[in-house]
């Protein structure tokens, strides 16, 4: 339903011609999130430049009910930041500085749209980062990686995002401008910051974030192990956790994502293994070297290949490069995929990949892996070839029963990307009706007319799964996982 | 309908079964929440019953209190009213524990002790230990958002708490979180439940991440002439590549109390690693430590133990502020008790900025409200931190609320959050922030 033009002028009086797209060709920018399957173009997008006036676009739009959608920097990988039904845009490209780094007390306030590695770069002189790093990171804000809870690679050491948020500001879907938290590390009453991290704009926008910031480790180590096969892999993974060693980062990438890799990135992967383990650990210095010795032991008592440390900061570097930018890289190797995001608990990884590549084997697609071996969480890559007949449907079929197979181990159906409208139809394997129903009551406590990003998140919501007809087209490269 | 109708304890005692169910008006006392005795105590053995119970207690419209071990029953305003104590006691039980995972499903009454010994062999832990802890319970904790000197590396419930069972105040058994270390499926239910002090729902399972516990340990008392000197020194430490896995700062009073050599301050540090990272850092940390002119001793496991006495008192204040301001705080306070002729022990997490401050002596409650629990609350408050009274005689918080001053707009959305889960208002009414 087109917006009627006095809310248009109304949206204009508050941000400003500059801050106010409405032309088609403007509009289509923002039809979807790095989800290309799923598009839906908002009826106008503003860029609001203070809290103010966000505050002022959401109570309009609850006036008018009008739905609203927030988004960051769009690399979201659900169909989060896209307006399944239409309606108001909020994009927070405009509000992206640094308010206060303060270092005394180990936190900064942000703007939400202000770039996660914007803020490690601004504080590593000080001696101190923010630990998210969601492969994203060169891109991503942190006002989105706070709306999903982004995960990354680092978050097995570190935590995930929630875990780095004090406070933040933000409006909620009833029109309040609130403080949530803050410099203090406690405060009476219910932890309001910790439902709104991860609600992906459900309940509200965010317009400002007090992140923790955390000192540089004294060293780093780098390690690349390679294996004849994954199921070698996924073992060391097992033993080196049981071990009690909690590397700073633990992440695993399977011989069709190392080829691509090397054939886009170089990043000097041993082409040829079945699987190689990216294993950082940080921290004192006689730490570090105490922990690399078993874990070397481990790896080759798991037939590992080869065990190469990284020399010097350039080679780490290039072995990270690897890593964050493998997404980007897939074009090479399909035309099309599905990806996944299911977590099972870390004992099950050996398990759960050997079921992998028998699902694969039976639906005949290729299954490609890179991903955070350490907490369990999978990053399957389905590829298929939309030009192809029934090679969608049986990538389809693949993805289903992985999940199935997940949840039967006790998994989760989404680690770090969030639900989005993705996944909002799975989240009964996961929760009962009970769980589902306190879900959305919870949502309407925040946003009592249903406008804030409606049809993601929730299955319960008419949008979700209907309206949407998949178009498939090929990812750009740029996508993160 | 009143409590006292028999009819309705034998309901209550057909529930959980008669032994389960607590009537003696002798013993009811014992079980009173800042002064207000319960009609009855019940006992449920199972999730399920807990189900029941407060199914019943809904339709029935009694006032309920969940109890874990006991032993934080003083936080909070006193309730409204109050009808039955549901007491978890005999919910003790570990559903799930893969120590591969290093995740454990547990039951909300299991205390800290228990679980302890339960992981112990497997050399892992839960990483919570608010001081006297270990006859506390797992839900207790979490349901006061209770934290001790492991916060300083490992966080609180907040970051352990993966997962979380619960009964919601219509009798509904409801589920929220995951049962995996990583998970962002839907909304973060397990946060709002930690430090609800029981007014959205009862917890009764928990699952918890765990973490190794560390191969070598070693632990120092960092003893500082002053508070200036201990702010430096902290600032220094935080600033500094050094990991201690527990910290604590406390003041002459406290220490005394905790059977720890009397200093005018100190810091209680571990370092918990390898053996070659505990010397290492042991070494940098008592350089660092000297260089800010502090004696530095090596201390026992056992000084640890002594938290829970320094800060066991009839007056406890829970004070929150920037990190930075923590020493500014605690002096503040020390200054207030000596113009009142009463001994404020302090105990603080360095690093995040929380002082717990336990009062002895012989202030009149309005005195202690005027010139102690007043001017520090507007004090820090000013400052966008807040100052909680933990415990207190009934006098004082007749005259203290509990929880300080919320802002409007925060309190607001609780309230429709309470009002939303718990529409009568049977869960521990009154007892949370702006009388939730």
């Amino acid at each position: 339903m087109p917006l009627s033009p006095h809310v248009l002028r109304e949206l204009e009086r508050i941000v400003g011609t500059a801050g106010l797209v409405v032309s088609h060709e403007g509009l289509l920018t923002y039809e979807c999130d790095m989800h290309t399957f799923y598009k839906g173009a908002p009826e106008a997008v503003v860029l609001p430049e203070s809290a103010a006036q966000v505050a002022e676009v959401v109570r309009l739009c609850r006036r008018e009910h009008v739905p609203i959608v927030p988004r960051g920097s769009g690399t979201g990988l659900i169909g989060g930041a896209m307006a399944a039904a239409g309606g108001v845009m909020v994009s927070m490209t405009r509000m992206n500085r640094i308010v206060e780094l303060d270092f005394a007390n180990r936190c900064a306030t942000v703007q939400p749209g202000l770039i996660n590695l914007w803020l490690s770069q601004a504080t590593r002189a000080g001696g101190y980062f923010f630990a998210p790093d969601p492969s994203s990171q060169m891109v991503s804000s942190i006002g989105g990686n706070a709306s999903t809870n982004a995960g990354g690679p680092h978050c097995l050491k570190y935590g995930i995002t929630v875990n780095h948020i004090l406070g933040l500001e933000v409006v909620t879907g009833a029109g309040e401008l609130v403080r949530l938290g803050g410099k203090t590390h406690e405060r009476p009453g219910y932890d309001l910051t910790g439902v709104m991290v991860g609600a992906e704009g459900t309940l509200g926008l965010v317009t400002g974030v007090v992140v923790r910031l955390t000192h540089l480790p004294e060293s780093v180590k780098t390690i690349l192990a390679s294996f004849p096969t994954i199921e070698d892999a996924s073992e060391t993974v097992s033993a080196i956790i049981r071990a009690g060693i909690i590397p700073a980062a633990l992440e695993m990438l399977d011989e069709v994502v190392i080829r691509a890799i090397e054939e886009g990135i170089h990043a000097g992967y041993p082409k040829g293994a079945g699987a190689v383990l990216l294993i950082e650990l940080d921290g004192p210095v006689a730490e570090i070297e105490a922990q690399a010795a078993p874990i070397e032991a481990i790896c080759r008592e798991h037939l590992a290949l080869e065990i190469r440390v990284a020399r010097d900061e350039a080679e780490r570097a290039l072995l990270w490069k690897g890593r964050k930018e493998a997404a980007g890289v897939f074009g090479r190797l399909t035309p099309n995929w599905l990806l996944q995001d299911a977590v099972v608990p870390r004992s099950r990884l050996p398990e759960i990949m050997r079921e992998l590549q028998e699902i694969g084997a039976r639906h005949r697609v290729v299954i490609a892996n890179v991903f955070h071996a350490g907490d369990g969480n999978l990053h399957p890559l389905i590829c298929y070839d939309d030009r192809v007949p029934g090679e969608l449907e049986r990538a389809k079929q693949a993805n289903e029963e992985l999940l199935h197979a997940c949840l039967r181990l006790g998994g989760s159906v989404t680690g770090e990307h969030g639900v989005g409208l993705d996944k909002c139809e799975s989240l009964p394997l996961q929760f009962a009706p009970a769980d589902l129903n306190f879900m959305a009551r919870l949502r309407r406590t925040f946003d009592p007319d249903s406008i804030m990003n409606p049809g993601k998140l929730l299955p319960s919501h008419p949008a979700c799964g209907e309206g949407f007809r998949p178009t498939a087209r090929p990812l750009p490269s740029g996508t993160w996982i | 309908m009143a409590v006292s109708t028999p009819a309705l304890h034998d309901a209550l005692g057909d529930l959980v079964g008669a032994p389960h169910l607590l009537r003696d008006p002798a013993a009811l006392p014992a079980y009173a929440v800042d002064g207000v005795v319960p009609g009855a105590v019940v006992r449920p053995g199972s999730a399920e019953e807990v189900s029941r119970v407060l199914a019943l207690c809904a339709t029935e419209g009694l006032a309920v209190v969940p109890r874990g071990a006991g032993r934080a029953m003083g936080l909070g305003n006193p309730p409204r009213r109050l009808d039955v104590v549901l007491e978890l006691a005999r919910l003790t039980a570990v559903r799930e524990y893969v120590p591969e995972d290093m995740v454990a499903t547990v039951d909300a009454g299991l205390t800290l002790g228990g679980l302890a010994a339960r992981l112990a062999p497997q050399r892992q832990m839960l990483a919570l230990d608010p001081p006297g802890g270990l006859a506390r319970s797992v839900g207790g904790v979490l349901a006061t958002h209770a934290s001790g000197p492991l916060r300083f590396r490992y966080g609180t419930g907040r970051d352990l708490l993966l997962g979380a069972r619960f009964v919601q105040a219509d009798g509904t058994l409801t589920w929220g979180g995951a049962r995996v270390v990583k998970s962002v499926t839907g909304y973060d239910v397990p946060k709002l439940l930690v430090g609800s002090l029981g007014t959205l729902a009862v917890l009764v399972e928990a699952t918890l991440r765990l973490h190794p516990i560390p191969p070598a340990r070693r632990s120092w008392q960092v003893s500082l002439p002053s508070a200036p000197a201990a702010a430096d020194f902290v600032a220094a430490l935080l600033d500094s590549p050094l990991q201690p896995d527990r910290a604590a700062l406390l003041d002459e009073a406290a220490l005394r109390r905790a059977g720890v050599t009397p200093q005018p301050i100190a810091l209680l540090l571990s370092i918990g690693s390898v053996a070659e990272a505990v010397e290492q850092q042991g070494s940098a940390l008592a350089a660092l430590a000297r260089g800010h002119g502090a004696r530095v001793d090596a201390v026992p496991e056992s000084a640890w133990g002594g938290l829970g006495e320094a800060v066991a008192a009839p007056v406890l204040l829970r004070l929150a502020c920037e990190p930075r301001r923590l020493l500014h705080w605690l002096t503040t306070a020390q200054a207030a008790a000596g113009r009142l002729g009463v001994e404020v022990a302090s105990l603080a997490q360095p690093g995040h900025g929380v002082l717990q401050m336990a009062v002895r002596g012989a202030a009149a409650p309005r005195t202690l409200g005027a010139e102690l629990v007043g001017p520090l609350r507007s004090g820090v408050e000013s400052e966008g931190g807040s100052l909680m009274v933990e415990g207190a005689p009934s006098e004082l918080k007749a005259i203290c609320e509990a929880w300080g001053s919320i802002n409007l707009e925060n309190m607001a959305i609780m309230r429709r959050i309470k009002t939303e889960f718990d529409p009568a208002g049977c869960l521990s009414p009154g007892r949370f922030v702006g009388g939730l």
